[in-house]
């Protein structure tokens, strides 16, 4: 009687993995039948956690290799990775900062009911002063943007008021009064420059306010973006055109009409430098320079996208629209992670902190949520309450930026500029060989050759930055298909014309490799002319130096 | 058989000088060349006969040893054969080694005499045999020429004449075998049924790792232990009585012994040495004469045949071939000692140079020195050395032996019960000088003890009354306040002994009050609460001060008594019956502890007095200073205190009610609210903009206004008694919590935003926002869509123009079509997402960075794109691995680089 009662409940399990057993036994897979020690399964734990947090994807499947010698060496690469996973791991260990968060001690305690005074009094004196407030009330409303390693702060007041600051030290950098409108400002890849947007150009300023460049190109810019890997700084007009400058060569990398009327927001994805572009209609467009359409439309809210934010993983999109919602995206996939939010009035500004911290700034307060995604979790929660809150004092907020690495929020309002304590929203240890918090003039002048060396071409901009080098999947035909049958032949002494300057230059090296064989075509032809003729130019030239000087002195003409 | 012919050593030695030298001549041609190999022919042999023989050549010290079971058993023959030799020795021990050696081919000589035709099969084992008949397989060295050629020769041995065949046979099979091999090396498994012996079998294992080339060396093996077995068959054959007969004579005659095989373990030096070259015309030995006699007759009664055989020496072409296998399986054999080493580096992921086992200190310890003691002592010098400092009282093992000594002496000293009666002793005294000390920390004690316990409440007191003072002046936070006394209500109603807890309600059912004492004073307990909360709920919270008044000074009066009664303890103790040490009994002892003890006196009179005057206020000024502070503050403070209980219960009474309706709405609505799922936002979000006047939007208003009416009560009593608009209420509230960014006051904005968004919802009505995207959408589809394009030219193939038939035109249309392969609507990345819209355009300057064919080694895009999948970088990784990463594969340190001296692995 159990027996067939047995059979009955366990039938269907069976019959989904595909085994029958007459008897109702029950086949379990990955039984655990051989003993492991205690430290062998904590070792394997690790190795798990390991994987979870610093493994780069699944492994291949070595054994299904034929090949003897690939299979060997594909199986040592997988063991490298395991071992630098592990490493990874155990290198946590060097992280010697750990990141805290307000905590209610009771159930009936609210995070969101401490105030900045509170915090104040608790905390060290030198955390202390760093929530301070900026009382600038004559020149409207302030944006305001932190540098790369947050110790700059950049304050634009709309009707013309410019100052840079090392808000540490409460150290003034420079302070401008340009006398027309500013619609944004943002350092460029160090706080040595900056970019104002004023009502028609923008201008790139060095540390001191002295202009450097006026980008007669980017007219009337509302919004500004700078890439720091790719040091291009990407503006988008209020015309709609977004435009990207490469602000290490000065060349105007892209220029792309959105045709999607004026924008109303932007913001850029750190993870793939990938643009957000928010719309009068609701949608949210993504950009790169090398597209002219959009790679993705999204319909995000039923008005105008206020603001856009990006987490620093580039997991979560954070949308605040006209129509009083706040919207959390996995744009990954482009899906609703959770329901939306409501805001009381529209909000003005979003901004994404390092372990990300949400602060949401609307109307005249500004509320931070903790939690509301979190890429742990596999179904994102809805958050009841708020982790804390601002504001309250009639100072309409223009826009809320984290400051990097700092527990420091900056709120940028009609009435100046106040920077308020939120325990936990930076990033407690720094990576000094990535941005450097504290970094020396020294340190920064090679952090900036370093990046200049490091730097990505605006061509390498895709949804997936980790496309390089990936295999190209189209079938032949396609790629014939795809093929420019107009384009021009590549004149290769032309080429070789143009880049022949240096060691490396294309006819040099052509010269140095190509001349020793004796292969005599149509090219090596044309090269062999060229050498002459410029050989010819410079025998001229050194005979002019040589009449120049004159009988007696012409042994000392240059020859070069 | 020539090839065993060819080294003929005895037979040609006894034939006499002419002939011997004839043979040497055809014979000396090969040798010439490859003397060299053919002494390592010999070594071969040597080896193979004899390869457990203790004493051997320093030729063959070099020669690996091949353990085979054929090979052992001729080893133990050869152990006999060594013991002959020696004897031999024992009987000539004058001789030169080289004498010695003719004399052994002597022997042989005199043995082949005996045996008749069996030399041909004995005369194998000199020579290596597998090289032979490996030749003989290749080449067909024993061909049918040679058979026509050796037909007539009468092999003595019973399967003489079928062996040459059976040979030949085997020679064919495995000929056979190889051209198979060589057919079937692609696919080994394909050897099948055909009848396979297990040698075979061995060689195709072999093979399969040894390659083409070993297949020789192994075919060689095989060939080598068939003809073993031959050999021993042939042996046993020799066995016959005549030859024994023989054997024995020859024994006799010989005065030494031999056994039948021993000149397979002789090396074959050179053959034709004649007995006179050897020295040994001389012999005056009569037994020896004699059996040289017989020699010389047995070769002269042979010779015609013999010198038939030994007259075809082999060709030279076969010898070196010969030769050659050898020398081959030898370097095969010591380069396959390198083959691990290869490969080991071949694979290793870095390799520094020089080499480790080149370097200079190669061999030498290089571990830091140990000193010495007498175990490891392990030179002369060092014992002596080590003896002497012992001596001296300097070594290593003294100091320990004496400290060990020093405490055994020590414990030997007193025995046990001694010692526990010192330990005893010690410990009285200490008791006995501290028992004041120990006193007046009792008194103290208990002196502290009451300090607190009777000031807490003062103090309690006072506290309150400067937080009332402070929040009539308006400095502190009433919020604050309100929290905190909201806790502590809810900490009484969580209680587990609260009337409707489980608790109760169980002791209820078993009648636990009347047997269990502890659950009656739960029930008092809780009936106090009960009764203390009521009083709450009507606003006579701040009344209870009044009525703690008399507690407090009940509860006072009851510790005041404890206190008087331990007070008492102490001072009553006495130590006069204690029985007094010498050392308490000095007159100075006596002083101090008197001292102390009048000082504990003292204080406890003063805290007696402390407690009376507690009783008392007034009489404060008489105290001394300690006391003092606490006597003048307590009438300062109490006077505010006072005031501020005042002023607390007319607040109270006033604020009182509100907050707690307040806080009972909101301890009944929070749980509901965390429970409910947030579901109302989607539908509200749905149709909010573009379609108006819609379902959605006209159950969100009824919501709304089921949410006006929920938002309107706010007292806990109508929540509980209206549970059908509570369910509308529970989903209107988690919208709230989600709406509600400062939640302080949430119940009094949330109808505003709810009208605001009915109000955004009406304004962005005209817009179609959401219909406008869908439409987009679907064009954007279409365009990516398969297209079919008409190419037909309008007046190809047909007329055009007025008066052409509709029908006429209509044939024409679809004519030439061709389909351009767009994406399929389902094939599109964007195909269930609703509200995306995903470009499928390749973006073409990306292309720049793709790989255009999949590199040489892999074979799928998986494993070449994730071999590139770790960064090398310092950013990515951590130092170690990031080394690890770049280390060059071949690192070159300073010094000479000389190539490996032997194999590593």
């Amino acid at each position: 009687m159990s027996n067939t009662m047995e059979l009955n409940t366990v039938d269907p399990p069976l019959a989904r993995l595909g085994v029958d057993n007459d008897n109702g036994a029950l086949t379990i897979r990955n039984a655990r039948t051989e003993f492991k020690s205690k430290s062998e399964l904590a070792r394997a734990k690790q190795q798990r956690q390991a994987q979870k947090t610093y493994g780069r994807g699944r492994g291949i499947d070595v054994k299904g290799i034929r090949d003897k010698k690939l299979r060997r060496n594909l199986t040592t690469l997988e063991n490298k990775y395991k071992t630098a996973t592990l490493k990874a791991k155990e290198a946590e260990i060097l992280l010697e900062n750990t990141a805290g968060f307000l905590e209610p001690e009771t159930e009936l305690e609210r995070t969101y009911k401490v105030r900045q005074g509170d915090i104040r009094k608790d905390v060290a004196i030198e955390v202390a002063q760093k929530g301070f407030e900026l009382k600038l009330d004559q020149l409207g409303p302030y944006t305001c943007e932190y540098s790369r390693n947050g110790r700059d702060l950049i304050l634009a007041g709309r009707k013309g008021h410019v100052a840079t600051m090392d808000w540490r030290e409460g150290k003034l950098g420079c302070e401008l009064q340009l006398g027309e409108t500013i619609r944004d400002a943002r350092f460029l890849h160090n706080n040595q420059f900056f970019a104002v947007a004023q009502k028609k150009y923008v201008y790139i300023y060095d540390a001191n306010g002295v202009e450097l460049h006026c980008l007669k190109k980017h007219v009337e810019v509302s919004h500004m973006e700078f890439l720091p890997y790719h040091f291009l700084l990407a503006t988008l007009s209020i015309s709609g055109q977004l435009k990207y400058q490469d602000t290490s060569t000065g060349q105007l990398v892209a220029e792309i009409p959105t045709k999607l009327g004026t924008p109303v927001s932007l913001a850029q994805n750190p993870h793939n430098a990938i643009l957000h572009v928010g719309q009068q209609n609701g949608t949210v467009t993504l950009w790169s320079p090398n597209v002219t359409e959009p790679l993705v439309k999204l319909l995000a809210h039923r008005g105008p996208v206020r603001d856009i934010a990006v987490d620093r993983e580039g997991r979560y999109m954070v949308s605040a629209g006209q129509d009083s919602k706040m919207c959390i995206w996995d744009i990954r996939n482009f899906k609703e992670a959770v329901s939306s939010y409501f805001t009381r009035t529209p909000a003005s500004s979003v901004s994404i902190s390092d372990t990300g911290l949400t602060a949401v700034g609307w109307g005249t307060q500004t509320t931070i949520w903790k939690g509301l995604f979190s890429k742990e979790r596999a179904v994102q929660e809805k958050v009841q309450s708020p982790y804390m809150t601002w504001g309250g004092e009639g100072h309409a907020v223009e826009r809320v930026r984290w400051c990097p690495f700092e527990d420091i929020l900056g709120v940028g309002h009609t009435e100046g500029f106040s920077s308020m304590i939120v325990p936990g929203a930076g990033e407690a240890n720094y990576d000094a060989l990535e941005v450097n918090p504290y970094e020396t003039k020294k340190q920064r002048q090679e952090g900036e050759v370093k990046a200049l060396l490091n730097k990505l071409k605006p061509e390498m901009i895709s949804l997936d930055p980790n496309f390089i080098g990936s295999l190209d999947l189209r079938s032949e035909k396609q790629r014939q298909a795809d093929k420019d049958l107009d384009a021009p032949a590549v004149d290769i002494v032309e080429e070789m014309r143009h880049r022949a300057r240096g060691k490396s230059g294309a006819l040099k090296k052509y010269l140095r490799k190509q001349r020793k064989k004796n292969i005599i075509d149509e090219k090596r032809l044309k090269v062999e002319e060229m050498v002459k003729e410029m050989q010819e130019k410079k025998d001229e030239k050194h005979k002019e130096r040589q009449a120049e000087l004159g009988p007696a002195l012409a042994r000392f003409a240059r020859k070069e | 058989m020539p090839g065993r012919q060819s080294h003929g050593r005895p037979l040609l030695a006894a034939s006499g000088a002419k002939q011997g030298k004839s043979h040497a001549k055809t014979f000396k041609k090969s040798r010439a060349k490859a003397t060299s190999k053919a002494l390592d022919a010999f070594a071969l042999a040597a080896e193979e006969l004899g390869p457990e023989r203790p004493m051997r050549g320093v030729r063959m010290r070099d020669l690996e040893e091949r353990p085979e079971p054929a090979q052992k058993k001729r080893g133990h023959d050869d152990d006999d054969d060594e013991g002959d030799f020696e004897e031999d020795d024992d009987d000539e021990m004058g001789g030169a080694p080289q004498k010695k050696r003719a004399r052994r081919d002597e022997d042989n000589d005199d043995f082949e005499g005996f045996s008749g035709g069996s030399d041909s099969e004995e005369w194998h084992v000199g020579v290596q045999d597998g090289d032979e008949d490996s030749d003989l397989d290749s080449d067909e060295a024993f061909g049918e020429s040679d058979e026509e050629k050796f037909e007539g020769f009468a092999f003595g041995g019973s399967s003489s004449i079928k062996k040459p065949k059976k040979k030949k046979k085997a020679a064919d099979d495995s000929d056979e075998e190889q051209e198979e091999e060589e057919e079937d090396e692609d696919d080994l498994e394909s050897l099948g049924s055909d009848a396979i012996d297990l040698a075979t079998a061995l060689d195709q294992y072999s093979d399969s790792e040894e390659g083409q080339e070993g297949e020789e060396g192994s075919d060689e093996e095989e060939d080598e232990a068939s003809t073993d077995g031959d050999d021993e068959s042939e042996e046993s054959d020799e066995e016959d009585p005549e030859k024994l007969d023989a054997l024995q004579k020859m024994i006799a005659g010989f005065g030494g012994e031999d056994s039948d095989d021993e000149e397979g373990a002789k090396p074959s030096g050179k053959p034709k040495l004649s007995l006179k070259d050897l020295g040994l015309a001389g012999v005056k030995d009569p037994h020896i004469k004699k059996s040289l006699k017989l020699m010389n007759k047995e070769e002269k009664a042979i010779k015609p045949g013999a010198a038939q055989k030994l007259a075809v020496p082999l060709a030279k072409r076969q010898e070196d071939r010969i030769l050659r296998a050898a020398a081959y399986e030898k370097t095969t054999e010591t380069l396959n000692r390198w083959i691990d080493t290869v490969k080991h580096n071949r694979r290793a992921d870095h390799l520094i140079f020089p080499l480790a086992q080149n370097a200079h200190d190669q061999g030498l310890d290089g571990g830091e020195l140990q000193p010495v003691t007498q175990k490891t002592a392990g030179t002369e010098l060092e014992s002596t050395i080590l003896a002497i400092m012992e001596e001296s009282g300097l070594g290593p093992t003294v100091n320990k032996t004496q400290k060990e000594s020093g405490g055994l002496e020590g414990k030997n000293q007193l025995s046990t019960a001694e010692q526990k009666e010192i330990a005893r002793q010690r410990r009285h005294e200490r008791e006995l000088h501290s028992r004041e000390m120990a006193r007046a920390k009792r008194i103290k004690k208990i002196k502290s003890k009451a300090y607190r316990r009777i000031h807490r409440k003062e103090l309690l007191k006072e506290q309150q009354a400067e937080h009332e003072a402070l929040l009539e002046a308006g400095e502190l936070d009433s919020e604050e306040e309100r929290e905190a006394q909201d806790r502590r209500r809810a900490q009484e109603r969580m209680g587990t002994r609260h009337r409707e807890s489980k608790w109760a309600k169980l002791g209820k059912k078993a009648g636990r009050a009347v047997w269990d004492e502890d659950f009656r004073a739960g029930l008092t307990d809780m009936a106090r609460r009960k009764e203390e909360l009521r009083r709450r709920i009507e606003g006579r919270t701040g009344n209870s001060d009044d009525d703690d008044g008399p507690d407090v000074s009940m509860e006072d009066a009851d510790d005041k008594r404890a206190l008087l009664a331990e007070l008492d303890r102490a001072a009553g103790y006495s130590d006069d019956d204690e029985p007094k040490s010498a050392l308490m009994q000095m007159k100075f002892m006596q002083r101090g502890e008197e001292l102390r003890k009048k000082e504990n006196d003292e204080l406890i009179a003063q805290i007696r007095r402390e407690m009376d005057s507690d009783g008392e206020a007034g009489s404060a000024d008489e105290m001394d200073i300690g006391r003092r502070q606490y006597g003048v503050g307590k009438p300062a403070l109490k006077m505010p205190g006072d005031q501020a209980k005042k002023a607390k219960k007319a607040a109270a009474e006033a604020s009182e009610p509100v907050i707690f309706k307040e806080n009972l709405s909101r301890s009944e609505a929070a749980p509901q609210v965390e429970s409910s799922e947030p579901v109302v936002s989607a539908p509200g979000a749905a149709g909010a903009w573009s379609r108006v006047g819609q379902e959605g939007r006209k159950s969100k208003k009824a919501a709304s206004k089921g949410k006006v009416e929920e938002l309107d009560l706010s007292n806990a009593a109508m929540l509980a008694t209206k549970s059908k608009p509570k369910t509308k209420a529970q989903t209107q509230t988690a919208e709230q919590d989600d709406d509600n960014d400062s939640d302080d006051s949430d119940a009094i904005h949330l109808p505003m935003a709810i009208r605001d968004q009915e109000l955004i919802k009406r304004a962005f009505a005209g817009e179609d926002v959401v219909g406008e995207f869908h439409r987009e959408k679907a064009e954007v589809e279409q365009e990516d869509d398969d297209k079919e394009i008409d190419n037909t030219l309008p007046g190809w193939g047909g007329w055009v123009g007025d008066g052409i038939s509709a029908r006429e035109q209509k044939r024409h249309k679809g004519r030439f079509v061709t389909k351009v392969e767009g994406i399929k609507k389902k094939d599109r990345k964007d195909y269930k997402l609703k509200d995306v819209i995903v470009s499928e355009r390749r973006v073409k300057k990306n292309d720049k960075y793709l790989a255009t064919a999949l590199p040489h080694p892999f074979e799928s895009h998986q494993q070449y794109e994730r071999s590139m999948r770790m960064p090398v970088g310092p950013e990515w990784s951590t130092k170690e691995v990031f080394q690890g990463a770049t280390k060059p594969r071949v690192i070159i340190k300073q010094g000479i680089i000389a190539p490996m001296s032997k194999p590593m692995v």
